[in-house]
């Protein structure tokens, strides 16, 4: 199976300048690719399979350098959003595809094998409107992977599915990684699905990525409040939030520890009657798997906390205060610079 | 406020359904009356048999083939000359793409005994052209070819903006998936763009068809006659329309109704087979769309 490298490539689209970007991805592994909407996820995906000229850098393949490369020789397994299934074709001659642009007499027994994998037989005769969304994901998945590619680009996966479903496409995920080894390269708006696949983050911003490395280093060190939102932490306020915080209140003290993206911590566990540093209103009190999820107003911010009582006791009530601690070793400097976390895997 | 796909029965009692799709209704079917009451006049103004009689006349005869045989080298022309264009429109960005719009939008606005005059003194001998499809044997002066370039120039514009309209609704996403999977640009675009876009394409083909059987204005200048054997040799031919004419001209209105008849009932038999075939899936374009 392939190793890819992205080498300072850079792209054009209209005005939007994308890059310089570096990645590698190797045999089995899989990079998340994050950002806000424009950050520029897509076009390095398009920049990637060839679709947009690289204006600088380059993408290589097992040493092979791609400047040139027609997007269909790249060898690639293309998931886009939208899924890019061929409305005109049935659910069988979409999967079929790939490998009937080869030639290959086996298109159609491989074809109907993948459909049967999938659990998509009985739909192979529909065509893709009459498909659900989670459906729909599956046919793209299998023909991509029916292209036998050297490496999977997928526009954001998993939008359509519902929990079970998504739950069972994981196995198909592992099933790239472990089985058949193919390296993959996921835009994804979803944490959950990118922090229990991705062996690195690649965080775009503006077109350029703000950080690159291991998911453990997005956690130590989020870059700004949509990286810091995504790797769950629930309390994230921007400067600007804490510039009107009174003196000695927790604004102040989290300005102070704050960077130039502002700052973010996870939710603190509070033990009720809390004790603490800081006292705040309750706005919302709702259960969850994890506890009891609060919100407490505490001057002008507003700051999630977890409470850490068994489970069956009194909820805390709405306008009721409490008190809550936030340590510092939680806190974190959204330092908002484009950077590399120094660990990351080669 | 109704809403579409309310119950039928409503507060009120029973009723037929909301107002606005009466309103749609009775407006829709104001024009459907506009279509149909003079065809209904032509067809009880023919004796009753005339239509048939009309039908197997040699002389009618011929004009239906000459007729159906120009107009079907006209839509093969726009197939041809009109989808690629129709591509590059949709998907390509070129200096002076706006004005390339409007000189494909001018031949439908042009009165067509103008565009006989044009393509009459564009060939007229002793011209470069003249002589150029006089050497490749495709001479035009009552000729088939004059017909097809009358038909082509009136009827193609409708082909090259249902081919840009379609090209353009198709997800370039799709198309760049059929990249990513193997496809070259050729073969991507004939798995893909055009089957995709082939419904409107079609339907616009319909049209250019309708539009070149139809047409008369530059015939008659360019084609008035037709020599099927070559120029000025042997017995001469019509298109439909020319005969029509001609039958009226010379005051026999019960002979025009009739001939106009089988026309009509030839254009109406394509028109229903397609979308019949189209409905059914027997033609392959439309797979896959939801109909509601």
């Amino acid at each position: 199976m392939s190793r890819w490298s992205v080498e300072g490539l850079a792209a054009s689209l209209e005005r939007f300048e994308l890059g310089p970007v570096d990645l590698d991805v190797g045999p089995g592994e899989v990079v998340a690719v994050l950002g806000s909407s424009g950050a520029g996820k897509t076009t390095l995906l398009r920049a990637l399979a060839g679709f947009l000229p690289a204006r600088a850098g380059r993408v290589v393949r097992d040493g092979v350098d791609l400047r040139g490369w027609a997007p269909e020789r790249r060898g690639l397994g293309y998931v886009p959003q939208g899924l890019g299934l061929f409305p005109h074709r049935t659910v069988e001659a979409n999967v079929r595809y790939p490998l009937e642009l080869r030639g290959r007499l086996d298109a159609g027994p491989r074809a109907r094998e993948m459909l049967e994998r999938f659990g998509l037989s009985p739909l192979a005769r529909r065509y893709p409107a009459q498909l659900s969304g989670g459906e729909r994901e599956r046919v793209a998945l299998a023909r991509a992977l029916l292209a036998e590619p050297e490496l999977v680009l997928w526009d954001e996966p998993w939008q359509a599915l519902d929990v079970g479903a998504r739950h069972e496409l994981g196995g198909v995920f592992d099933e790239l990684r472990e089985r058949a080894r193919v390296p993959s390269i996921v835009v994804t708006h979803d944490p959950g699905f990118a922090f229990s696949v991705a062996d690195r983050f690649l965080v775009l911003k503006g077109g350029r990525p703000g950080y690159y490395g291991a998911p453990e280093g997005l956690l130590r060190s989020p870059v700004d409040a949509f990286t810091a939102r995504f790797a769950g932490f629930e309390n994230v306020y921007a400067p600007e939030a804490l510039g009107r915080a009174a003196p000695g209140s927790l604004g102040a003290w989290l300005r102070e520890l704050g960077g130039p993206e502002g700052v973010a911590f996870a939710r603190p566990a509070v033990a009720v009657p809390g004790t603490g540093r800081w006292e705040g209103v309750v706005r919302s009190a709702r259960p969850t798997p994890e506890g009891t999820a609060v919100t407490v107003l505490a001057g002008p911010l507003t700051v999630a906390l977890r409470l850490a009582e068994p489970a069956g006791s009194a909820r805390p009530q709405v306008g009721e205060r409490l008190r809550f601690d936030v340590e510092e070793r939680a806190v974190r400097r959204l330092a908002g610079a484009a950077g590399t976390e120094p660990g990351r895997a080669a | 406020m109704s809403r579409a796909g309310e119950s039928a029965a409503g507060p009120h009692g029973p009723r037929r359904g909301p107002p606005w799709v009466v309103l749609q209704a009775v407006l829709g079917g104001s024009l459907l009356a506009l279509f149909l009451l003079p065809l209904y006049a032509l067809f009880t103004y023919a004796p009753p048999g005339a239509i048939g009689a009309a039908a197997h006349q040699p002389a009618v005869q011929a004009a239906i083939y000459l007729t159906l045989l120009a107009s079907g080298i006209a839509v093969l022309t726009a197939v041809v000359l009109a989808i690629p264009l129709g591509y590059l429109l949709a998907r390509r960005r070129f200096p002076g793409r706006s004005v390339v719009e409007a000189v494909v939008a001018l031949p439908v606005a042009v009165p067509h005994l103008l565009v006989g005059l044009g393509l009459f003194f564009l060939l007229v001998p002793g011209t470069p052209l003249y002589r150029l499809t006089t050497a490749v044997g495709l001479p035009v002066y009552d000729t088939i070819w004059g017909v097809v370039l009358v038909m082509v120039f009136v009827s193609a514009p409708y082909t090259v903006l249902a081919a840009d309209l379609s090209f353009r609704a198709v997800d370039p996403r799709v198309v760049e998936t059929a990249r990513a999977l193997g496809a070259g640009p050729a073969t991507a675009f004939l798995t893909v763009s055009l089957p995709v876009a082939a419904r409107g394409i079609v339907a616009g083909l319909l049209l250019t068809w309708a539009r070149a059987v139809s047409e008369i204005g530059g015939i008659l200048i360019l084609a008035y006659t037709v020599y099927p054997a070559g120029p000025y040799n042997g017995p001469v031919t019509n298109t439909l329309s020319v005969l029509v004419y001609d039958l009226f001209q010379a005051g026999d209105l019960k002979e025009a109704a009739a001939v106009s008849c089988v026309f009509l009932l030839i254009a109406f038999g394509l028109f229903l087979a397609v979308r019949l075939g189209e409905r059914s899936g027997w033609l392959p374009w439309g797979r896959g769309e939801l109909v509601p």
